[in-house]
């Protein structure tokens, strides 16, 4: 623990460069920022983790639907409450950033959608999703009558092996092929 | 435009997943302002509405007959709105040059009133047409298409009319005013006006004699008064002066259709600024402040905000770069002009779109690329080139101004200038250059290489062709993969719990020492298994159709790899090198405890623990250890040759999948910190499965040696300062056991004699080099060398107290420690291996093909890779 809290050691510095898609500046910007959202005399540790409610504050995630699942997701606290450390921060820029490739991106857009966490998109799944995308209110959340019809079209199409979910090989065909993913699935600080 | 056209092509596969796109891939991460955010998400609602409705019409026929009639009827009554606009055109044109015949003086309306009135009409049919197209209920793209083609429709008549119109006047100038400039000057309007076409003949001849007047004098402007009073009828001359001046100007028709031109261009800015004004602006006004006083609402009722209009305002770009071609060649400051204009009107109509208009409420996409728009552009390109080129053909220039006056045709300058201002020498090669001689053979090889072009053309296209359906085929065979995947995955869950039972056999069977390095292995892969949720599909998918494939080898002996999206490679090259290790009679267990490690991917255990046992074959494991070793050094090739053909590919997909509690693990870029982690992972797992207790006491041989290894070890990470956390000792211990494991399970049940001399060998090679660091490698304990020796060998070359320099530090470490476990065939420096490896292949050819491709790659790879692949190890632990 030999780092000191407002800059990270030059090794450290590289080993993070080795393990993450990030450029070293991009690091550094990743620690600049995460350290602003902790206060002054807790920055020492590295292993701090900060709650979910204080990364949402970003403005990078903050009108993000998908906001808390990214927490959960990219979050290894054992409390399951979404806080990130500054490592799982780095890995959640990394699987967004640009140099990522399909298969990770779609690796975790996959975990980002699963919403209860089962290893597939089942109906529920979807229906998360889907209101996720169209929010809560009235106007603009979808009927039932529509709401199945939008997943039973989904499931038509990328459920291959008809067990009406979607798992993460049907996920990553169906994304693998959608000429916009990549370059969507991207967060930029 | 050819890029697009390549990008359009690209792309025109046919949408298979159009709802999954939609909802999977709607969201644009990079979104970070809340405005944004939510008219990104109106829009994906509305993307999502519309690919349901679109669903549903397809499915609901609607009564054809009525869609029919209304789609005819509307066409008819564009058509008729087309024919109506060019109809006053040319009216307003005729009239014009009525007027102007008839009166000396024109009012500013009569002067701009062609200019107006063809401004209004490409104003305000638009949105005729855009009301007429809601008869026909097309999709929006479909209307928008539409919409395009009949403004471009509207707006080229337009222009050709007007350009019609204007040549004919300028065909009936040209034959006036020779007749005026010679005949009686006080009735010339009135003569004007009937004299026909037919006499230009007769009257061309007079005209070069005047010119000739003309061009002898000085200013242009001045010419006429003094023609005229040579002139012989004697007149009034101020009363003459100012008359003549006019039917000057109009002698010069190009300036006149340059200034109609310009006029036109003027006036259709005025009219867009106002338009922009009135329509969006006032409009949006009114809607805003007035809907509360109004006993409707404003905003969602009749007058509304007004939508911004794709179809016109493109058009407007392409009709106002139509003008430029038409009249650049009459008025050359046109284009200038118009460039202001153009960015003047840019500024102004994107402050009017984002205040005053709405977007189109049914969102979709415009167009792909901007082919289509590029495309147009030539198009009108080309069509107002024609006026203007016919213009240069047909007429003869005006008489008395601009630089073409005096020559028959307007073309005639250039060979004129040739002759004249060139040098000889010029003339003569033009003149060569242009004789049949040369054209005609110019001609032809210009044919030819289109011919050859279109030939070309035609191949690509069929290339094309051909190779889209090979992806095609491809994507099948893609989904017939992923239907395979998603089969061996039904019966994964048995396999797993088959092990569990099996393992479970073995820990009763086997010493404590071997359940006690056993049991985190197996429990590893188990553990991996039943913990989908937390390590996420594809550790699963892969463990499962890794262990099996194994399973299947180390029975049946024939290599059949399952398919596999993410490892595909990976668990091709597997079956190419075990089989043939699994071929000798062994039991079955060990192999599958050394294979199932592999796919799996905790690559630390099976890196080093099972390098351990063969270089240390000396000692009391003897022959079976070097057997073990042989094997497990294949198997480490495997990943290591993975880690290198596939370095990115595989850190791409090993990081993927599981998060593991520990981040910082990850992290570190050598050995010694890597142990921790995957220790720590068994231990979770054990944890998980409840095997943790086994691998808690250990061996009382290795504890003497593990305590050792741990002071190291905790020196390094002294040393190394950041990681120090994650290197407790307890975690080597754990480590030592997969090692142990690896090597008791050879040497009870796989314990043959085949190889205990070149295990002997092997043993002695290693003394030599490095037997005097330590003693404990002769030792029968010393199954988990390789780990110490790695620590030691980082840990020697630096007293404890030295702060890191870690990265020079490292290096030679994780070559060590690569070389330990890769067989060392790399790296040239450890000769005890690379002995090593030439004894083992004495038994295994492939192993040496294998290893000596490996030391080629590795001697090029540099520290930092060997870093780097050691990095990859520890994430292949997915």
């Amino acid at each position: 623990m030999g780092t000191t809290a407002s800059q990270l050691s030059k090794d450290l510095l590289s080993e993070y460069q080795e393990l993450t898609f990030l450029t070293k500046q991009e690091i550094l910007l990743a620690h600049t920022r995460f350290t602003e959202l902790v206060a002054k005399e807790e920055r020492s540790s590295l292993s701090l983790r900060i709650p979910m409610e204080k990364i949402l504050t970003m403005p990078e995630l903050k009108s993000n639907p998908f906001r808390k699942r990214i927490c959960y997701v990219f979050s290894t606290s054992e409390r399951k409450d979404g806080s990130l450390t500054f490592e799982d921060f780095l890995d959640l820029l990394s699987a967004f950033s640009d140099s990522a490739t399909l298969e990770i991106k779609s690796h975790y857009a996959f975990r980002i959608f699963d919403f209860d966490d089962d290893g597939t998109l089942d109906c529920g799944d979807l229906e998360n999703l889907v209101n996720c995308l169209t929010g809560e209110t009235d106007d603009t959340r979808l009927t039932p009558d529509e709401m199945r019809q939008l997943i039973n079209n989904i499931l038509e199409e990328s459920d291959i092996d008809k067990d009406g979910t979607v798992n993460l090989s049907e996920f990553q065909h169906v994304i693998s092929r959608s000429p916009d993913f990549v370059s969507s699935f991207k967060i930029v600080l | 435009m050819a890029k697009n056209s390549r990008l359009s092509l690209a792309s025109a596969s046919d949408e298979n997943y159009t709802f999954c796109w939609r909802v999977f891939c709607a969201w644009d991460y990079l979104i970070g302002n809340p405005e944004a955010a939510e008219s990104k998400g109106a829009a994906i609602v509305n993307n999502i509405r519309e690919a349901i409705v679109e669903e549903q019409e397809k499915k609901k026929d609607t009564s054809l007959a009525v869609l029919v009639s209304l789609r005819i009827l509307a066409n008819i009554l564009v058509l008729l709105s087309l024919a109506g606009s060019i109809y006053i055109i040319y009216f307003v044109v005729d009239r014009s040059q009525k007027l102007e015949q008839e009166k000396p003086e024109l009012t500013l309306w009569e002067k701009n009133e062609v200019s107006v009135v063809v401004s209004l009409i490409t104003m305000i049919a638009p949105s005729a047409f855009e009301l007429v197209a809601q008869l026909e209920m097309y999709h929006p793209r479909t209307s928008l298409r539409f919409q395009l083609a009949r403004v471009l429709v509207l707006y080229l008549g337009n222009l050709y009319s007007l350009i019609i119109a204007l040549l004919d006047k300028v065909n009936i100038m040209s034959s006036a005013i020779p007749v005026a400039a010679v005949g009686n000057w006080s009735d010339s309007s009135a003569f004007l006006a009937t004299i026909a076409l037919p006499e230009e003949e007769n009257l061309a001849t007079i005209v070069p004699e005047i010119s000739e007047r003309h061009n002898s004098t000085v200013g242009a402007a001045l010419e006429p008064n003094r023609t005229k009073s040579t002139t012989p009828p004697i007149l009034n001359h101020t009363a003459l002066y100012e008359y003549n001046m006019r039917s000057q100007q109009d002698q010069c028709w190009e300036t006149y259709v340059g200034q109609e031109m310009l006029k036109l261009s003027i006036i259709d800015m005025i009219f867009t600024v106002a338009s922009i004004l009135l329509i969006d602006f006032i409009r949006g006004l009114l809607v805003r402040y007035l809907s509360d006083c109004c006993c409707w609402d404003l905003e969602s009722k009749f007058p509304e905000y007004g939508e911004f209009k794709i179809a016109e305002n493109v058009l407007h770009l392409i009709y106002n770069q139509g003008m430029i071609w038409m009249g650049a060649f009459f008025s050359p400051c046109l284009p200038a002009f118009n460039v202001m204009k153009l960015i003047g009107l840019m500024y102004l109509r994107s402050w009017a779109v984002l205040t005053c208009n709405v977007p189109h409420q049914q969102v979709f996409r415009a167009s792909r690329s901007n082919n289509f728009y590029l495309a147009m552009l030539l198009f009108m390109l080309f069509l107002c080139m024609l006026p203007t080129i016919f213009a240069i053909v047909r007429y003869r220039p005006s008489q008395h101004c601009g630089p073409f006056s005096g020559q028959e045709k307007i073309y005639d300058i250039i060979s004129d200038t040739i002759s004249s201002d060139f040098p000889l020498w010029f003339s003569n090669v033009m003149s060569y250059v242009t004789s049949p001689v040369v054209v005609l053979p110019a001609l032809l090889l210009l044919f030819m290489l289109i011919y050859y072009l279109q030939a070309i053309a035609r191949s690509l296209k069929f290339t094309n062709n051909q190779l889209r359906m090979q992806l095609q085929t491809e994507r099948t065979e893609d989904k017939k993969k992923v239907f395979q995947l998603a089969a061996a995955r039904l019966q994964g869950p048995e396999e797993g719990g088959g092990k569990k039972a099996e393992q479970e056999s073995d820990i009763t069977s086997q010493e404590s020492s071997v359940r006690s390095s056993s049991s985190p292995r197996r429990n590893g892969s188990v553990a991996n298994f039943e913990s989908p949720a937390r390590h996420g599909n594809s550790i699963r998918t892969i463990a499962q159709s890794a262990s099996r494939s194994d399973v299947n080898r180390a029975v049946a002996a024939s290599p059949n790899p399952p398919a596999h999206v993410l490892q595909k490679h990976r668990l091709d090259k597997i079956p190419s090198r075990l089989p043939i290790q699994v071929l000798p009679p062994r039991s079955v267990q060990p192999v599958r405890s050394l294979c199932r490690e592999r796919p799996l991917g905790s690559a630390v255990p099976q890196e080093r623990s099972p390098g351990a046992p063969g270089r240390r074959g000396a000692a009391g494991g003897g022959a079976a250890q070097s057997f073990a070793g042989r094997r497990s050094h294949t198997a480490r090739y495997v990943v290591v040759n993975e880690h290198e053909a596939r370095r990115k590919l595989l850190r791409s997909s090993t990081r993927v999948p599981p998060r593991h509690q520990h981040h910082h693990h990850r992290e570190p870029g050598d050995i010694v910190e890597l142990y921790p982690r995957t220790v720590k992972r068994f231990a979770a797992r054990n944890a998980a499965t409840a095997h943790r207790a086994p691998h808690q006491p250990h061996l009382s041989e290795e504890e003497e040696e593990e305590e050792e290894e741990e002071e190291e070890v905790v020196r390094s990470a002294r040393r190394r300062g950041s990681f120090g956390q994650s290197l407790r000792p307890r975690s080597l211990s754990d480590l030592h056991q997969p090692a142990a494991a690896a090597r008791f399970y050879i040497g009870d049940q796989a314990g043959s004699e085949v190889s205990v001399g070149r295990a002997l060998g092997a043993g002695e090679e290693e003394e030599e080099e490095e037997g005097g660091e330590e003693e404990e490698w002769e030792d029968t304990a010393s199954r988990s060398r390789s780990l110490s020796q790695t620590n030691v060998q980082s840990a020697a070359p630096q007293p404890p107290s030295v702060k890191p320099k870690t990265k020079h530090k490292v290096a030679p470490s994780i070559t060590e420690s690569d070389s330990a476990s890769v067989a060392s065939s790399s790296d040239p420096q450890n000769s005890s291996t690379d002995q090593y490896i030439q004894v083992i292949h004495n038994k295994d050819k492939y192993l040496k093909t294998s290893s000596a491709k490996l030391a080629k790659k590795k001697s090029k790879a540099s520290i930092d890779f060997n870093v780097s692949a050691s990095n990859e190890l520890v994430f292949s632990n997915v």
